[in-house]
């Protein structure tokens, strides 16, 4: 028992290693936040790229289709590498500009940006199809009491269809964004040295996971609150659903 | 003002419309009858073009509006209430009066906002500005639904079967404010089941049957002394209980 203790809970070498820790963590969030607020824009740019309406739009849409079945069906690791082996390649050969192949911008080092690039193709992916539920969900009344008023079909969407399809995907789009941090740590692979790459370093050298026990607390203390208010949220929807 | 000729609608292998003429004049009222699936709320969402027809023509103000482009400057000209009244859960009802408005004439905050409280005013909702539409019962949101179209300055209203998704006791508040307008001489097309209602206040009644207009004319005529058999048999089932 001391044994299993001291190899994930030594307190001696999460107290020294907290720094890092917390420094490897604090990367960890910023990945998030920036891959979080983009994955949201391209999600729902791409689930009103699907539902775009009338024949002229066929083609926007069958590439929208396959774009979203190719993304989710990929695994997030091989989109990582897939994009900072191809785009670092691509610049060093002169094909494309070094500011969108080799990107540092706002001082983060290219791997962080290819993090971002990666997760935000496969999140928009998944939560493209969050949003159309939700937009499925919105009653078709409202879409023809908005154009019956004059307004345009963009109009309606933006200030009408949307805005009550966000709301009730609130829940879910949560669930995903709790997923996203999760799978932040798969960036390691390509070097950035973020909360679990970190404790992996730590663990290799001194053959105690407890650095990594610290860094699964971090974890913790972001997305159990999160659980907690999808839970309200969909307990308050229930009470809305309901009263309707 | 409105003018259907040879109208055509059909859904899958179902035709609704089988060729629909019918001409409505500046300032009349015009109450459509007639059984469920005859074709009545397809007939109101043809003439505004939320279900175009695939043959025959729509005039609107003497202008073919059937097959155009501007479709969206059309429409606010032509107001329409739902049966499902559909206001906006989201916004208030002063916002619901508000939001096309805005957007689709480019009022002025201060002018939209002074236009929906004197139209509320009128519906007799002038203290429900701040309310969302789930705080108010059938027939308040049916009158935010009459004021936010009416804020549009339609020269037509459409009403599809507007009370028939009321309580008994609040059919009477939204009738009301029908009459009232029809008073003022608005032109409207009523589609309903309110034969009271069509027998006081429409200059006109027409019944539809199988996508067709079967018989029109005064509501005395039509009410009391129909001559088409089909005529004669819904009235019968619907005036009998």
């Amino acid at each position: 028992m001391d044994a299993f203790l001291s190899q994930y809970f030594d307190l001696d070498i999460m107290w020294r290693s907290l720094p890092d820790v917390l420094s490897g963590f604090w990367v960890t969030i910023q990945l998030w936040l920036v891959a979080s607020v983009l994955s949201l824009i391209w999600g729902l740019v791409l689930s009103l790229l699907r539902q775009l309406p009338g024949r002229a739009a066929a083609p926007i849409r069958a590439l929208t289709i396959v774009y979203i079945d190719a993304l989710r069906g990929i695994p997030l690791l091989l989109v990582v590498l897939l994009i900072s082996g191809g785009l670092g390649a691509l610049a060093s050969e002169d094909v494309i500009a070094d500011w969108i192949g080799l990107p540092r911008w706002f001082g983060k080092p290219d791997p962080f940006w290819y993090g971002v690039f990666a997760i935000t193709l496969t999140y928009g992916a998944y939560m493209a199809e969050v949003y159309r539920s939700g937009i499925e969900a919105v009653p078709s009344g409202q879409m023809q009491a908005a154009r019956s008023l004059g307004m345009s079909y963009a109009q309606a969407m933006r200030k009408v269809v949307v805005p009550q399809a966000v709301r009730k995907v609130f829940a879910p789009l949560l669930n995903d964004l709790t997923a996203l941090m999760k799978d932040t740590s798969l960036v390691l692979v390509i070097g950035l040295a973020e909360v679990v790459s970190i404790g992996q370093d730590i663990q290799a050298e001194t053959f105690n996971s407890s650095a990594l026990v610290l860094g699964a607390i971090l974890f913790l203390v972001v997305t159990i609150p999160l659980a907690r208010i999808v839970d309200r949220q969909i307990a308050k929807q229930q009470i809305r659903y309901q009263r309707a | 003002m409105v003018r259907l000729e040879g109208v055509h609608k059909r859904f899958g292998r179902l035709e609704v419309l089988q060729g629909i003429d019918l001409e409505v004049k500046r300032g009349e009222v015009v109450c459509v009858i007639g059984a469920s699936g005859s074709g009545k709320s397809t007939l109101l969402r043809a003439i505004n073009l939320l279900e175009p027809a695939e043959q025959g023509r729509v005039f609107l103000e003497g202008v073919e509006i059937s097959g155009t482009k501007g479709l969206n400057d059309v429409r606010r000209r032509i107001g329409m209430v739902f049966q499902q009244f559909n206001l906006f859960p989201h916004k208030s009802v002063l916002e619901n009066v508000t939001m096309a408005q805005r957007t689709v004439l480019d009022r002025p905050k201060q002018e939209a906002a002074e236009r929906a409280r004197s139209l509320l005013e009128r519906v007799g909702l002038a203290d429900k500005l701040e309310e969302y539409p789930d705080r108010l019962s059938g027939g308040q949101q049916q009158r935010v639904a009459i004021a936010r179209a009416l804020a549009m300055d339609p020269h037509v209203m459409l009403f599809d079967e507007v009370t028939s998704a009321l309580d008994p006791e609040l059919v009477k508040e939204v009738l009301d404010v029908m009459r009232e307008l029809a008073r003022e001489g608005m032109t409207m097309i009523v589609v309903t089941h309110e034969m009271g209602f069509a027998r006081e206040v429409a200059d006109r009644i027409v019944f539809m049957d199988e996508g067709l207009v079967v018989e029109q004319g005064p509501p005395a005529e039509v009410l009391d002394s129909p001559r088409e058999e089909r005529t004669k048999r819904f009235l019968g089932l619907v005036l009998e209980h």
